[in-house]
């Protein structure tokens, strides 16, 4: 029977389509949404992301890595003092005002990285050297920064053109002269500015000499310690909070900032209910389309199924038949839904705007609520179906 | 003398009523009804005088309140509906006024149906519904479409459908209503000779007169009761039935 509930449902073409715009609309909001989700969040960590080291170590009040409470810099050295610690390196994070040639100002994230090691350096620079921060007032920018921070030339033929900063260029903060010495790739961050990749040093002087300037320190594990057992250690001698660096944030046992970071920003700001609500969405509208689609499929076969009851199909072969019906629906509005969203997301990760993470789980929960909308709209049919009097076959 | 035929379908004193306080409506009172096998026998009245209730009673699709129906010796009037479904799946055929084919299934889909709720794997059911196919007349035409057929083909169809598992019992509702004269009488030959078997008995319920003489015997209806049966269908072959 399976086959010819099969054949039912494809041979009415236009409820078929109906049906399936339904649920593929479901199932493209639902990952589209929840994979743009977790793009956005996944921005939040950006810089523990781009600045590579095992253990961060910070304030014990410091919630997630955007939230630097400054140490003293003699903290360093009690740092460097405890046991399967190779090296630690200091690391200046703070938001600060760029003033452009043009007058213009732009929240720029300044990194200031130890001049001696540049642990924390970006991982690919497009031009210059990283040496070349060792140069007075420079710093190298992203990108991306470069792009945001474009400036607007006046040719001596009057023609006004637009262009990314580029080595040479300069801007201030703080009235503090910044000659950018290179361009570097890193990932993107929540805050939109663009990263300002400078000596720890200098970052002082950025920052007008504020009275703490030391925001995280980057730790290096000696050989055969792992970074969970100098956390441990850390915060046990030094009173610090220590950090791993992994990524995952499934993971509930883990010390990660990366963790820490993206469930702050769950808690703390109202992303997850906008998302939510927008997927919420996507299960309704699934629901009520689908639903209603299937339930008026089943009016129409009402009086075959009718036919079929009368001939002898008990109400579990029909309950079946509508039931594989429904789940062949859900598996193709699924797969068209979710085909969607990653053809969205891949056309969003090449244009770099806005992020886009499509984890497993998202496919595999899309797929779940398909599913479910998918055997709510069967349940309807049951019931209607349930409810048919074989005899009305009898009344014309 | 050869021995009377055996008791196919035989209804006693059944009441059927449908509502409650004054829009209750009685369908059957005290029907009382036979029909034996190998024989066709047609269910004639006017509108509203219980054909369809009786004929849904003897079906098993509904219960009648009160008498006893006896189908090839089961008693249907004490079964629960899982006895009953399994009973019209294993013992009976039905064709029905508005052919009822599933319009989105080919014709040899429709046929395979009651095969394919008694369990039969879908290889042996289209074998044996495309043996009915070409029985009905209808061979070449396995893949098409219902609606791409004439009435009198789509009524052919639902023959082939209701007699593809051998049933004892036919049940025709007014298998040629929606078919011309001559489409009628030749549906209703075709029922006759295809149905004419040892065990089988078929009962058609019938408005039209022309087809009365494919009757081996015609029970009248009115108010709910079998006024008299006719063992010679000409006697009734007047157009005012």
């Amino acid at each position: 029977m399976y086959r010819l509930a099969l054949n039912m449902l494809f041979g009415d073409r236009g409820k078929l389509a109906m049906l399936l715009c339904g649920l593929s609309f479901s199932a493209l909001l639902m990952a589209q949404q929840t994979s743009v989700f977790f793009g956005i969040m996944s921005w939040t960590y950006t810089p523990v992301v781009n600045i590579r080291a095992h253990v961060w170590v910070s304030d014990p009040m410091v919630e997630q890595v955007n939230d630097a409470k400054p140490m003293r810099d003699t903290d360093l050295g009690r740092v460097r003092s405890v046991d399967g610690v190779a090296w630690a390196a200091p690391l200046h994070t703070s938001f600060l005002q760029a003033r452009m040639p043009d007058g213009n100002f732009k929240l720029v994230t300044l990194v200031g990285l130890d001049a001696d090691t540049f642990a924390g350096a970006p991982a690919e620079i497009v031009q210059g050297r990283i040496e070349d921060l060792r140069l007075p007032n420079t710093v190298m920018i992203d990108e991306w920064g470069a792009q945001l921070m474009s400036r607007t030339e006046v040719a001596p033929d009057g023609k006004v053109t637009t262009r990314p900063l580029r080595p040479g260029d300069t801007f201030e903060i703080n009235d503090v002269e910044a000659r950018i010495v290179g361009i570097c790739r890193v990932r993107r961050a929540f805050t939109g500015g663009p990263f300002a990749y400078t000596t720890y040093d200098r970052a002082k002087a950025y920052t007008l000499g504020a009275r703490r300037t030391l925001s995280f320190m980057l730790v290096e594990p000696t050989a055969g310690v792992t970074p969970v057992e100098l956390c441990d250690r850390i915060e046990a001698e030094t009173g610090l909070r220590a950090w791993t660096s992994d990524t995952v944030i499934w993971d509930w046992s883990a010390r990660s900032l990366a963790r820490h970071t993206f469930w702050w920003f769950w808690r703390n700001t109202g992303i997850p209910f906008s998302f939510g609500t927008a997927v919420a969405l996507g299960l309704f509208v699934g629901i009520a389309i689908s639903g209603q689609t299937f339930y008026s499929f089943v009016l129409e076969n009402l009086r075959y199924f009718a036919a079929i009851k009368a001939m002898g199909a008990g109400m579990g072969v029909l309950a079946r038949m509508l039931t594989f019906q429904a789940v062949v629906a859900g598996l193709l509005g699924f797969g068209l839904g979710a085909g969607m969203a990653q053809g969205i997301g891949r056309v969003m990760i090449e244009k770099g705007m806005p992020p886009f993470v499509m984890f497993p789980q998202v496919l595999w929960a899309t797929l779940v609520f398909i599913l479910g909308i998918s055997l709510v709209s069967a349940l309807i049919g049951i019931a209607k179906v349930s409810r048919v009097d074989a005899s009305t076959v009898f009344r014309g | 003398m050869s021995e009377p035929a055996a008791s196919a379908v035989r209804l006693h004193g059944v009441d059927m009523a449908f509502g409650e306080g004054e829009s209750r409506v009685t369908a059957l009172k005290q029907a009382t009804f036979e029909a034996r096998a190998g024989e066709l026998v047609m269910l004639v009245g006017p509108s509203g005088c219980g054909k369809t209730t009786l004929l849904s009673v003897i079906a098993g699709t509904l219960t009648p309140q009160a008498g006893e129906v006896e189908v090839f010796g089961n008693r249907l009037d004490g079964l629960g509906q899982e006895a009953l479904t399994a009973f019209r799946r294993r013992h009976l055929g039905f064709v029905f006024q508005s052919f009822n084919l599933i319009p989105t299934l080919s014709v040899e889909e429709n046929v395979m149906v009651p095969l394919l709720i008694q369990g039969r794997g879908h290889e042996e059911a289209r074998a044996v519904a495309r043996e009915m196919l070409e029985k009905v007349g209808l061979e070449g035409r396995e893949e098409a479409r219902p609606t791409a057929l004439s009435g009198g083909q789509q009524q052919r169809v639902a023959i082939a459908r209701a007699l593809v598992h051998g049933p004892t019992l036919l049940i025709c509702d007014e298998p040629t209503s929606a078919l011309d004269k001559d489409t009628g009488a030749q549906i209703l030959a075709m029922i006759r000779d295809l149905s004419r078997a040892p065990g089988r008995c078929v009962i058609v319920v019938t408005h039209d007169h022309r087809i009365f003489r494919y009757a081996d015997r015609i029970a009248e209806m009115e108010d709910g009761r079998i006024r008299r049966v006719v063992d010679d269908p000409s006697l009734l072959e007047q157009p005012h039935l």
